[in-house]
C-alpha cells in the first residue's frame, strides 16, 4: 500500500520518517536448551529491571523509573512464580510456563474495565518475556539503524532499552496514552502514535513510514506532500531544540546583558545531577514532601539530614532553597492523620501544621536541615510555605529557634518565605525586614488571588499567572523586597514559561526557578529583548483585559526582536 | 487471626505506586495476609504480598476491601495496612 494514512491516538509529540522496525513478539518456545532455571532467571530479571530503573532515576526521570521498579517487583512476585512452577511441574517447558503464567495474570488485568489497570497487563507480559529470554540465554532486542518501532504493544522495557539515538519514533496498534510505552516515549522525547487499527497489516513490507505524534497519524510510504510536511516540522522541532541547547553555556540575561539567576526545581537528591548538567545556578525549590510520601512512617532526622546534605554538597557554593513540608488535608499520610476539611487549600496545611499538633514534624525537619548545613559547611536556605502575615513569620523564626536549641551552629541558615497567600504579598514591605528572601509561588498565588480552584478543570482558563492582577501583585512584592535589600525569586510554573519569564524579567525578579528542561527556552525568550523593552511590555500587560492579551504582548515582542 | 474492612479512597485505588506501597508494607510482616475486594467479588482473595494478587482484585477508588492476617503479628499487620489505605497510600485522598 502506498501513501495510505492510518489514524491513531497522539501519544508523544514530534514527527519522524524512517523504515519500520518490527519489534519481536515473544516466542512461545524457542529451540534449544535453557540456560537458567526459573528462580535464577527471575532473580536476574529483577536485577536488570532495577538497573533500568536506576538509569532513569539518574537522569531525573523518577516517575518512569517507578515503572521498572514495579516490574522488578512483578519479576519476583510469588503468585506469578507459583503458577509458572506448577505448570513446569506438570511438564510444560520452563520458558513456556513463565510466558503462560504471565499471560494468565495479564488476562486478569486486561479484563478489568479500567484503562489504567488494564494497561498494566502489558507490564506483566513484558516481565514474563524477559524471564523467558534470560532462561534461553538470549540478548535483548536492539536496532541496527535509525527506525520507527512498530508493534501491537511495545513492552516498556524494550522502549527503554532500545538505543534512543536510533529509535526515531513509535507506532503501536494497541495501547493508550497511559500505556507505559507512551509515558516513556514522552519522557525520552520520541514521537509516538498508539491505538492505530490495522497498523501491522498496513506496514507489512513497507520501506518507509512516518509518525505524526501531534495529530496521531501514521503514514505508510508517505507521498511527496506528506514527506515535505513531516520534514518541515521535524526541521522546525530540531531547530528549536538546537536553539535551546545552544543556550546551554549562556547565562540567563536580557538582550542588553542584565543577568538573572537561573535555578532548578527538584523533588529529591536524585534530581541534582540532571539540574547541574543543565546549568542550574542553584536550587530555587527543593520540594521535600515527596520524601514524606509513600511510606508508613515519617523519615527520621538522620534520613532527612542525609538527603538535604546530599543536595547541599552537590551544589557546592550555589544556593539551595529547601521548602518545608507542604502538605494538608488533600494529601493524607499514614503517620499524619489530618481531619477531613471542606477546602484543604485554605485549611490546616504546611506551616499551619505546627499549630495543629504536628510541631514535632516541622521541628524535626528544621533540625535535619540545620544538621545538613553543619555537615556540609553550606548555608541552607529554609523556605516556609503558607505564610500569611507577620505573626506567621515570627512563628517560623520561633520554630527555627526550637530546632537550633542546644546546638552550636557554625553555619547560620537563610530563612525566607514563599509568597503565595495574597495577604502576605500586600504587606511585603512589612515582612521583608524580617526575612532573608522571598520566593513567589505563582501557581497558588494565582488560584488564591483569582479565587479559582486550580484542581478544577472547568476553571483552567482562569489559572493564568499573566493576569494583570497577578502581575501587579508580583510588582508589589518585588518593590517590598528590594526596598529592604532582599532578593525576590519566582519558583512557580510561570518562571519556566517563555512569556512568563519575560514578564518576570521586566518586573525586576532576581531569580527564576523551574524544571531544568525549560532552561533553554526561557534563556532564549529573555535574551530576545532588552530590560527596558521588557519593563515597557510588562507595564502594558498590567493594564489589559485578560491574561491572553498579556501573552500576546510578549509573543509579539519575542517574534519582533532581531535575532541575536 | 485479625481482620478489618476499609474503603479505598485514593484516586488510583490499589494499583501502580499505591499497590506497590501496599504490597511492600504487607511483605514486611511475618503473617500470611490476604485481601478481598468486597465491592467487586467477595469470593476472590489475593495475597497482600503479591503485586499481581493485589492488582487482580481490581480495587478502584470507592471500593471496600477486607484485609485478613494470620500469624504472630496479625494484629499489627491489619492495623498498619488499614491506616495506610485510609490515608491514601501516598496519594491525595479526596475529602467526603
Amino acid at each position: 500500500m502506498s501513501g495510505s494514512t492510518l489514524r491513531g491516538v497522539a501519544a508523544a509529540p514530534g514527527v519522524a520518517i524512517a523504515p519500520p522496525w518490527r519489534a519481536p513478539e515473544p516466542v512461545a518456545r524457542a529451540a534449544g536448551t535453557l540456560v537458567h532455571g526459573l528462580a535464577e532467571s527471575s532473580k536476574r530479571a529483577a536485577v536488570e529491571l532495577n538497573g533500568l530503573s536506576a538509569r532513569l532515576q539518574a537522569v531525573g526521570r523518577n516517575e518512569e523509573a517507578e515503572i521498572f521498579e514495579a516490574q522488578a517487583m512483578m519479576a519476583s512476585d510469588p503468585e506469578l512464580l507459583d503458577v509458572a512452577a506448577v505448570l513446569e511441574a506438570e511438564g510444560t517447558p520452563a520458558d513456556s510456563a513463565i510466558l503462560a503464567a504471565g499471560d494468565q495474570a495479564a488476562d486478569v488485568l486486561a479484563a478489568i474495565d479500567d484503562e489504567l489497570l488494564a494497561a498494566r497487563a502489558a507490564d506483566v507480559r513484558d516481565v514474563a518475556a524477559r524471564i523467558a529470554r534470560i532462561m534461553r540465554g538470549e540478548e535483548p532486542p536492539s536496532l541496527d539503524r535509525r527506525s520507527i518501532a512498530v508493534a501491537v504493544d511495545l513492552p516498556p522495557s524494550v522502549t527503554a532499552e532500545l538505543d534512543p539515538a536510533l529509535l526515531a519514533g513509535i507506532a503501536l496498534e494497541a495501547g493508550s496514552r497511559t500505556a507505559h510505552a507512551a509515558i516513556l516515549a514522552r519522557a525520552l522525547e520520541i514521537p509516538a502514535v498508539v491505538g492505530t487499527a490495522g497498523l501491522l497489516a498496513a506496514v507489512e513490507g513497507a520501506t518507509q513510514i512516518a509518525v505524526d505524534g501531534e495529530r496521531g497519524e501514521v503514514f505508510v510510504e508517505p507521498d511527496a506532500a506528506q514527506r515535505a510536511d513531516i520534514d518541515g516540522r521535524a526541521a522546525a522541532d530540531a531547530e528549536r531544540r538546537a536553539a535551546d541547547a545552544a543556550m546551554h553555556d549562556r547565562p540567563l540575561a536580557t538582550a542588553n546583558g542584565q543577568r538573572i539567576m537561573i535555578a532548578a526545581n527538584i523533588g529529591g537528591p536524585d534530581e541534582s545531577a540532571r539540574a547541574i548538567e543543565a546549568g542550574a545556578e542553584g536550587v530555587g525549590l527543593f520540594r521535600t514532601e515527596f520524601m514524606f510520601m509513600g511510606r508508613a512512617t515519617a523519615p527520621d532526622e538522620a534520613t532527612q539530614t542525609a538527603a538535604y546534605a546530599s543536595v547541599l554538597s552537590a551544589f557546592g557554593e550555589r544556593p539551595v532553597v529547601i521548602r518545608l513540608i507542604d502538605l494538608g488535608g488533600d494529601k493524607g499520610l499514614p503517620y499524619l492523620p489530618l481531619p477531613p476539611e471542606e477546602n484543604p487549600f485554605l485549611g490546616v496545611r504546611a506551616l499551619r501544621l505546627a499549630d495543629a499538633g504536628h510541631t514535632d514534624l516541622i521541628v524535626t525537619q528544621l533540625r535535619a536541615i540545620l544538621a545538613a548545613g553543619e555537615r556540609t559547611g553550606r548555608v541552607p536556605w529554609i523556605m516556609a510555605p503558607m505564610v500569611a502575615d507577620l505573626a506567621d513569620v515570627h512563628r517560623l523564626h520561633e520554630l527555627v529557634g526550637m530546632a537550633s536549641a542546644g546546638r552550636e551552629l557554625s553555619v547560620r541558615p537563610s530563612v525566607g518565605i514563599m509568597v503565595e497567600i495574597p495577604s502576605v504579598a500586600l504587606i511585603a514591605d512589612l515582612v521583608a525586614p524580617e526575612v532573608d528572601f522571598f520566593s513567589i509561588g505563582t501557581n497558588d498565588l494565582t488560584q488564591y488571588l483569582l479565587a479559582a480552584d486550580r484542581t478544577n478543570p472547568a476553571l483552567a482558563d482562569r489559572q493564568d499567572p499573566m493576569h494583570p492582577a497577578v502581575l501587579r501583585t508580583i510588582r508589589q512584592v518585588v518593590e517590598g523586597g528590594h526596598a529592604h535589600g532582599i532578593p525576590v525569586a519566582v519558583c512557580g510554573e510561570m518562571a519556566g514559561d517563555p512569556s512568563g519569564a519575560m514578564a518576570l524579567a521586566g518586573l525586576g525578579i532576581d531569580e527564576l526557578s523551574m524544571d531544568a528542561g525549560a532552561f533553554g527556552g526561557v534563556k532564549r525568550a529573555v535574551a530576545s529583548a532588552t530590560r527596558e523593552q521588557l519593563a515597557d511590555a510588562v507595564a502594558r500587560a498590567m493594564a489589559v483585559e485578560r491574561a491572553g492579551d498579556a501573552r500576546t504582548i510578549f509573543d509579539e515582542l519575542r517574534g519582533a526582536a532581531p535575532a541575536t | 487471626m485479625a481482620e478489618a474492612t476499609v474503603e479505598v479512597r485514593n484516586p488510583s485505588g490499589l494499583h501502580a505506586r499505591p499497590a506497590a506501597t501496599f504490597v511492600k508494607a504487607a511483605a514486611g510482616f511475618a503473617s500470611d495476609v490476604r485481601v478481598t475486594n468486597l465491592t467487586r467479588n467477595p469470593d476472590k482473595t489475593g495475597s497482600a504480598k503479591s503485586v499481581l494478587g493485589v492488582l487482580g482484585l481490581a480495587v478502584v477508588q470507592g471500593h471496600t476491601i477486607r484485609i485478613v492476617a494470620e500469624g504472630e503479628d496479625a494484629d499489627q499487620a491489619v492495623r498498619t495496612l488499614v491506616e495506610m489505605v485510609q490515608s491514601g497510600l501516598g496519594e491525595p485522598v479526596e475529602q467526603a
